[in-house]
């Protein structure tokens, strides 16, 4: 997976994120994944930080949409190869001229992108439910910021299911890898409560970023240097992913047909 | 005596049979990762979201409440996997052709489902302690670990309620999901109850684990038994009638999938 192969297939990657969207607006698991659980999170942080005032509520806001998409990333980007091994479309997808990840790609796009209603619900629901006048400090900045935490979250998923493919024993940690990213990466409060000693992981973590910037941007708690320190990390680790995953999707493509395991979990 | 022994076999044998094999838990690393260190990190993240909205000082009530709230994990998902996963498993039909009384079947899929649940908050009561600093030197641990079979068996009833549901929709993870998450904000795990408006404390007190928890709390502040003996008794209650409720849906469904024809249709 490199840049070009997007800039060459980005018509593909378009289409794979359409069908992927029809084909999960109905799936109760995929709405309360995306939508209801980052709302009831939103809610619940917007009762307990409620004594903060409106500062907290949009932090709450941007914190609640990052645990949508890390939630949707994990469990239903993680899981996007294997659904296609369940459905019994997997060996035909590989099978095709278009290179699999680029499939991968379009999907992971798609579940990121449908995560980010989460955040326009926050939005909401802090306004209308709590009569927060919530107001988005640096608009422009904000908006670079979602579109590289976009590419930064699609191109962490893209390490996550092949790894979970390759490895079921990793996929059996999927429910235990939910909530410690939301405390690493200072979702919904700052790092600096934790143990010193944790300040490492969160700066591996790409969602970590996505939050230093997003947060620092719609609150405007961060300075410009350390909103393009933020977004550098971003791009630095999304290059990072997609070297990484190009050399997953090879193994595990290979290992599949050698093994003769494609469609068997 | 006949039925007895049958009843009592019929409890044991589907207690432990219905566990292994609807659960999968096979292997070690899938139930330390589902029961033992996903509850860990959720309660992590709420004490110190709470802690991050009041104080150090309150760490105990979010560690206490997020604690209790792990009845649940066993409580929800557990109690309507036991009935659901039938379903999904294409033995539900077995189960409805048997003989076996239904009452007995379902507490043998509840037994296993408490005492898993009892032990994930024993164990987030022992992260509470090691890791957080939760101090039970004041606390009355026999009562405390009364508190926790009594929410637990509660949480179950609710549970069996949801499975039943499991039965009729396609969509279980959805309604498991929004329950669970549903109890996060009003069993007052994380929200004292007083701050939530009328008509959401309302709510409150007809769902399991919210007295169970507010007995715990007052326990670990050096409460007695005899304290917290009314809400434990409510506890109970709340959890009875669950169980009832569950238990006559239950059986509704089964004469309707019958009827219908049904049974795992999907």
């Amino acid at each position: 997976m490199n840049i070009r192969m997007i800039a060459k297939y980005w018509r593909t990657i378009l289409i794979v994120a359409e069908m992927n969207i029809r084909q999960q607006i109905t799936d109760g698991f995929i709405l309360f994944t995306v939508l209801f659980q980052p709302i009831i999170i939103a809610l619940l942080g917007l009762w307990m930080l409620k004594d903060k005032g409106p500062d907290a509520a949009i932090f709450v806001v941007v914190g609640s949409g990052l645990t949508g998409l890390w939630s949707s990333l994990l469990f239903i980007s993680g899981n996007s190869i294997n659904f296609e091994r369940w459905t019994g479309t997997l060996e035909s997808l590989v099978a095709i001229p278009t290179p699999f990840e680029v499939i991968v790609f379009g999907k992971n796009l798609a579940n990121v992108a449908q995560s980010l209603l989460s955040m326009a619900l926050g939005y909401f629901v802090a306004a209308f439910a709590f009569g927060y006048s919530l107001e988005i400090q640096q608009p422009l900045l904000f908006v670079v910021s979602v579109l590289l935490s976009v590419i930064a979250f699609v191109s962490f998923g893209l390490i996550i299911a092949p790894i979970f493919v390759m490895n079921p024993g990793v996929r059996a940690w999927q429910n235990a890898m939910e909530f410690p990213v939301y405390v690493f990466c200072g979702f919904l409060f700052p790092i600096a409560l934790l143990p010193g000693w944790t300040t490492p992981i969160s700066y591996l973590l790409p969602p970590y970023w996505a939050a230093v910037a997003l947060h620092g941007t719609s609150t405007a708690g961060a300075s410009l240097n350390e909103t393009l320190f933020a977004w550098g990390m971003m791009l630095l680790f999304s290059l990072i992913d997609l070297l990484i995953a190009s050399r997953l999707f090879k193994m595990m493509l290979y290992k599949a047909r050698a093994d003769a395991t494609l469609g068997m979990e | 005596m006949k039925t007895i022994s049958n009843n009592l076999r019929l409890f044991w044998q589907g207690a432990i049979l219905s566990y292994v094999a609807l659960f999968h838990w096979m292997r070690p690393i899938q139930y330390t990762a589902s029961k033992i260190l996903m509850p860990l990190a959720q309660m992590f993240f709420f004490v110190y979201l709470g802690t991050y909205a009041t104080s150090a000082d309150n760490a105990a009530f979010y560690i206490v409440g997020n604690a209790l709230q792990i009845a649940a994990v066993s409580g929800i998902y557990g109690m309507t996997m036991s009935i659901g996963g039938d379903r999904e498993n294409g033995t539900l039909g077995y189960i409805f052709g048997a003989p076996a009384n239904r009452l007995v079947v379902f507490m043998g899929r509840a037994f296993m489902n408490i005492m898993d649940g009892a032990l994930g908050v024993v164990i987030a009561f022992v992260w509470g302690v090691l890791l957080m600093g939760l101090d039970l030197s004041n606390t009355n641990i026999p009562a405390l670990a009364l508190v926790i079979v009594i929410t637990t068996i509660s949480t179950c009833g609710l549970g069996l309620l949801m499975g039943c549901l499991a039965l009729i929709t396609v969509n279980v993870m959805f309604v498991n999901n929004f329950v669970y998450f549903l109890l996060l904000i009003f069993s007052g795990a994380n929200i004292p109850l007083g701050d939530l408006p009328v008509s959401f404390q309302a709510l409150s007190f007809v769902l399991p684990l919210t007295r169970g928890i507010t007995a715990a709390r007052s326990l670990v502040s050096g409460a007695s038994l005899a304290d917290v003996a009314p809400l434990l008794w409510g506890e109970l209650v709340v959890g009875f009638v669950y169980f009832m409720l569950g238990y006559f849906l239950f059986t509704a469904f089964e004469a309707v999938a019958k009827r219908r024809g049904t049974l795992e249709v999907f």
